[in-house]
C-alpha cells in the first residue's frame, strides 16, 4: 500500500461515482504548461453552464468546454461537458501524465489534439473580404464601450495603432483594461480584437515588444478579472482563440462572413466586443 | 437619499445576467440608480463618473462583484440589496438551475427536434441571410426577426421560400402568430376567426390586443417586414400570406396592416382581396387614405378601427369610425390645458413602437401640422433640437437602439428622454406607448412610472404642468397584466387610452387650439 501524497483524496479514481471524459482537443501552449506540471497544480475556479475555469498554482487559467473550436487560447475541449457542471469553485486540481483529475472525475488528454492559436510569421495581414466584413459590422457591443470614458479609451487605442508609440499603446490598453461588465470586462474583449488585428498586419513588432508587453500584462495583473488578464495575456504572446484566429485566417467573402458570425455569438457580448476592437484596429490602419 | 453597496468576492456572471440585475434594481421603488459590475479600477471609475463610488467599492477588487444601490431611504437601499441575491441566482448558468442546453447552430437546433417546420432567426443582420437561406433550404418557414438585411436578399429569400411553398416572415418581423404560436414580441390573445397579413410588428400587436378586447381571436398573423408592401419587393409575402388565410378554414375574415403599399402592389393586393373574396379589412396607415368599404375590403385609417371594423363585419353589425370611446374626455382636456401657455403647446411623443409613432405622427399632423420625426425624415437633423415644433419619436429605430436593447425590454433611453422633455419650456403634452406581452419588459410601466412622476414634478417646480397621455397595449392575460399596468399609470398621473389613435387625438385636443377641438368634437379633422 502507498499514499499518494500529491494527489488530494477526493481526486483520486478509488472515489465512488468516479467518472472519465476525454480530453478532445487543447490549445497546444496549454498542453505544453500542463506536460511539465504533476500533483495538485490548482483549484476549480468558476463553473458554468457551458464552461469550467481551473486555477493553476501560477495564477494562470485554464478553461474547458464542450465541443466545438477553443473559445480561448487556454482552453480545453472535452467530450462530455455535463460532468462538468457537478464541480465546485475552490475544489483541487490534479495532473498525472495524460490525466487531469478533478473530485470524482478523470479528463485523458493523452490523445488529444493539439491545437495552434498564434499567429504565424511573417505577419500575413487581412484578406480584403475580412476588412469588407469588419467595416461592414457594427455589431450589438457591451454598453460600457459607449460611456464616455468608453469611447475615449477606443479613441486612444486607434489613436496608438496610427502611432505606434508603444507609451500610447499602454496607455490606451490601461484605459480599456477592466472596462465593463462581466466575466471578461468588455474592455479587455476590446483589446484583444485589436490586438489580434495589429498582429495579422504589423506582426510582433509593435505590440510584441517586450516592454510593451510586460508592462500591459502587469497592469492586467491590477485592473482586470482573472478571465480577462488571462486572455490580455495571451494576446500579448500573440494566442487567439480558434473564432478570432477563423476570422484572421478568412480568405474568401463566405469563409469570412461565417467566421465573423461565429465569432460575434461567442459569450454574451464577448465575442462583439472583440470584433469591435478588431473593426477598430482595421480602421485605424486603413 | 442613501447608498448601499454588495461586495461579492470571486462571484462571477455574464454581462448579461448583470446588466438584468441592475436593471431589476433600478426598477424597485425608491430606487434612483444601481450598478453591478466587477471592481476593477475602470468600473471604479465609471462608478465615482455616475456618483456611486462608495467606500465599499472603492475597496473592492477586479475579481470581486460589486453591487451599488443608491436609492431615495436608507430602507429602500436595503431592501433592493436584499433582494439582488435571489435575482442574481434566478440569473445563474443553465447548469444550476438545470436548464435544457442549447442548440447552437440552425443545423443542431434541426437534429434535436427533427419535427420542426419554423426556424426563428435572429443574429446579426450581416448574417442574417445565410441562416434564414439555409433554413429555407432545410424545408423550414422562417421568421426572420433580424434587421439590416440587405434589399436584394430580401427579394431573393422571399421568391426562393415562394418557390419551394415556404414562408419568409421579415426581415425585421418582430411579431407573429401561426397556428396560435405567439412568436417574438407578442400579446396572450386567443385564437379565433382573424387573419392578419402585417408589414408591421407593433400594429399587428395592437390591432390583435384591440380584438381580444372584444373577445375576438387570431386564426395566424403573419409578419411580413416592413418593406414587403414597397416595389421592389413587389408584396411577395403580403400575396403569399393572403393565399394562405384565404385557403384556411379556420380564418373567417382577413385584416392587412401596414404602410401605404407602392401604388402597383396596392393593385395586386386589392385584386388579391376580391379574389379571395372573404371579408377583408386594410389598414394601410398613410396621409390620404380612402376610408370606405369595396367590394370585400373595407378600408380604415386607424390600427384601432381595423380592429373594430373586423369585429362588426364578423358581427354583421353597423360600424362607423368614433374617435373616443371612452366618457368624459371633453373634462380631462380641460383640466389637462390649465396653466398652458401659447408658448407652451409643443406635443412630444416618446415610442417604443415604430408602427404606433407613425400612426401618431400621421394623426397629429392631421390636427396640429407639421411633425417633426425621425421616420418620416420630416426634421432635419436631431429631431428633439431646433425651433420648437410637435415631435414624434420612435425609440426602436437604429439610432437609438444601437449597443443597447430595443426600448419595449430596455427603458434607459426613453427615461432620460422623459426627463429632458421636463426641462422643456416648450413640451405640454409627452405621449407615450407600453407595449406589453411576451419578449417585452417584465414591467414596462413600473419601470417608467417614477420617471414620469420625476418629470412632472420638475415641470411643476418650473410653474409648468406636464401632462402625460398614453395607451397600454396588451390583454388581462399577458404576463405583465393589462389592468395591473393601466393602474400605475394612472397612479403616476398619466392620462391612459384605449388605443393608440385616442391617445393621439388627446394629446393633440390638449396642445391644440379650439379649432382642433371643435373638429374632434364634431368628428372630423381641423
Amino acid at each position: 500500500m502507498s499514499l499518494d501524497l500529491r494527489t488530494p483524496a477526493s481526486t483520486r479514481e478509488s472515489s465512488p461515482g468516479h467518472r472519465r471524459a476525454r480530453v478532445l482537443r487543447i490549445g497546444a501552449a496549454v498542453a505544453d504548461r500542463l506536460s511539465g506540471d504533476a500533483g495538485t497544480i490548482g483549484r476549480v475556479h468558476s463553473v458554468f453552464g457551458r464552461a469550467l475555469n481551473i486555477e493553476t498554482l501560477d495564477g494562470r487559467l485554464l478553461t474547458l468546454h464542450g465541443p466545438g473550436p477553443l473559445r480561448a487560447p487556454f482552453a480545453a475541449v472535452i467530450d462530455r461537458l455535463a460532468l462538468l457542471r457537478a464541480q465546485r469553485p475552490g475544489a483541487p486540481v490534479a495532473v498525472e501524465p495524460g490525466r487531469l483529475r478533478l473530485p470524482g472525475l478523470t479528463l485523458e488528454w493523452g490523445g488529444a489534439t493539439r491545437v495552434e492559436c498564434t499567429i504565424p510569421g511573417p505577419p500575413p495581414g487581412l484578406h480584403r473580404s475580412v476588412v469588407d466584413i469588419l467595416r461592414a459590422f457594427d455589431p450589438r457591443r457591451a454598453p460600457a464601450l459607449d460611456t464616455p470614458r468608453g469611447v475615449a479609451a477606443r479613441a486612444a487605442l486607434s489613436a496608438a495603432i496610427v502611432s505606434g508609440a508603444p507609451r500610447a499603446l499602454v496607455s490606451a490598453a490601461r484605459a480599456l483594461l477592466g472596462l465593463g461588465e462581466g466575466l471578461t470586462p468588455a474592455g479587455d474583449d476590446c483589446l484583444v480584437g485589436a490586438l489580434a488585428v495589429v498582429r495579422a498586419i504589423a506582426g510582433p513588432a509593435m505590440v510584441g515588444a517586450p516592454a510593451v508587453a510586460r508592462v500591459v500584462a502587469h497592469e492586467a495583473l491590477h485592473r482586470t478579472t482573472a478571465l480577462g488578464r488571462e486572455f490580455v495575456i495571451e494576446a500579448l504572446a500573440g494566442r487567439f482563440s480558434e473564432p478570432v484566429l477563423g476570422l484572421l485566417r478568412a480568405r474568401s467573402a463566405d469563409a469570412a462572413a461565417a467566421a465573423a458570425r461565429a465569432l460575434a455569438g461567442l459569450g454574451a457580448t464577448s465575442g462583439a466586443d472583440t470584433l469591435t476592437g478588431m473593426r477598430l484596429a482595421c480602421g485605424a490602419f486603413a | 437619499m442613501a447608498q448601499t453597496t454588495v461586495v461579492k468576492p470571486g462571484a462571477y456572471h455574464d454581462s448579461v445576467a448583470l446588466l438584468r440585475l441592475a436593471r431589476a434594481l433600478r426598477a424597485r421603488p425608491g430606487v434612483r440608480e444601481a450598478a453591478v459590475v466587477m471592481g476593477t479600477p475602470a468600473n471604479r471609475d465609471l462608478l465615482a463618473d455616475a456618483g456611486l463610488l462608495t467606500e465599499a467599492a472603492r475597496a473592492a477588487t477586479p475579481n470581486d462583484l460589486v453591487i451599488v444601490i443608491d436609492a431615495e431611504t436608507a430602507d429602500g437601499a436595503q431592501a433592493a440589496a436584499a433582494a439582488a441575491e435571489p435575482l442574481l441566482a434566478r440569473s445563474a448558468p443553465d447548469a444550476t438551475r438545470g436548464g435544457r442546453s442549447r442548440a447552437r447552430t440552425l443545423a443542431g437546433a434541426a437534429r434535436r427536434m427533427p419535427d420542426a417546420n419554423l426556424a426563428l432567426v435572429s443574429v446579426p443582420g450581416a448574417f442574417a441571410a445565410a441562416e434564414a437561406r439555409a433554413a429555407l433550404a432545410a424545408g423550414l418557414n422562417v421568421m426572420l426577426f433580424s434587421d439590416n438585411v440587405s434589399l436584394a436578399d430580401e427579394v431573393a429569400l422571399k421568391r426562393h421560400a415562394i418557390r419551394q411553398g415556404l414562408l419568409l416572415m421579415g426581415p425585421d418581423c418582430g411579431t407573429a402568430y401561426v397556428a396560435g404560436v405567439p412568436l417574438g414580441f407578442a400579446n396572450a390573445v386567443p385564437r379565433g376567426e382573424v387573419g392578419l397579413v402585417a408589414a408591421s410588428g407593433t400594429g399587428l400587436q395592437q390591432v390583435a390586443c384591440l380584438l381580444a378586447a372584444r373577445g375576438r381571436g387570431v386564426s395566424h398573423a403573419i409578419g411580413v417586414g416592413g418593406r414587403d408592401m414597397s416595389a421592389e419587393v413587389g408584396g411577395l409575402m403580403t400575396l403569399a400570406g393572403l393565399d394562405l388565410l384565404g385557403a384556411d378554414d379556420a380564418t373567417a375574415l382577413i385584416v392587412v396592416v401596414g404602410k401605404p403599399p407602392a401604388p402597383e402592389v396596392g393593385e395586386r393586393i386589392r385584386a388579391r382581396l376580391a379574389a379571395i373574396g372573404k371579408p377583408a379589412v386594410a389598414c394601410l396607415l398613410g396621409r390620404r387614405v380612402a376610408v370606405g368599404t369595396e367590394g370585400p375590403v373595407t378600408t380604415v385609417d386607424t390600427l384601432e378601427d381595423a380592429a373594430l371594423a373586423a369585429d362588426a363585419r364578423l358581427a354583421r353589425t353597423a360600424w362607423r369610425p368614433r374617435l373616443f370611446t371612452v366618457p368624459g374626455v371633453e373634462a380631462r382636456i380641460a383640466v389637462a390645458r390649465r396653466g398652458l401657455t401659447p408658448a407652451r403647446r409643443t406635443v412630444l411623443g416618446l415610442y417604443a413602437g415604430g408602427t404606433l409613432a407613425h400612426e401618431s405622427a400621421l394623426i397629429l399632423e392631421s390636427l396640429l401640422g407639421p411633425v417633426a420625426s425621425n421616420l418620416t425624415g420630416a426634421a432635419a437633423g436631431d429631431p428633439e433640437g431646433g425651433s420648437p415644433s410637435h415631435r414624434v419619436l420612435d425609440l426602436g429605430a437604429d439610432e437609438f437602439t444601437r449597443g443597447r436593447a430595443h426600448p419595449m425590454i430596455d427603458p434607459t433611453v426613453r427615461i432620460e428622454r422623459i426627463a429632458r422633455a421636463a426641462r422643456r419650456p416648450d413640451v405640454a403634452v409627452l405621449l407615450l406607448d407600453v407595449v406589453l406581452g411576451h419578449g417585452a419588459a417584465d414591467d414596462p410601466a413600473g419601470d417608467l412610472a417614477p420617471a414620469i412622476e420625476a418629470a412632472r414634478a420638475t415641470a411643476r417646480g418650473h410653474g409648468r404642468e406636464l401632462a402625460v397621455v398614453a395607451t397600454v397595449v396588451g390583454t388581462a392575460a399577458d404576463p405583465q397584466g393589462l389592468a395591473a399596468q393601466t393602474a400605475r399609470l394612472e397612479a403616476a398621473g398619466v392620462w391612459v387610452l384605449p388605443s393608440n389613435a385616442q391617445a393621439a387625438r388627446a394629446a393633440a385636443a390638449i396642445a391644440g387650439n379650439e379649432t382642433v377641438r371643435a373638429a374632434l368634437r364634431a368628428g372630423g379633422s381641423a
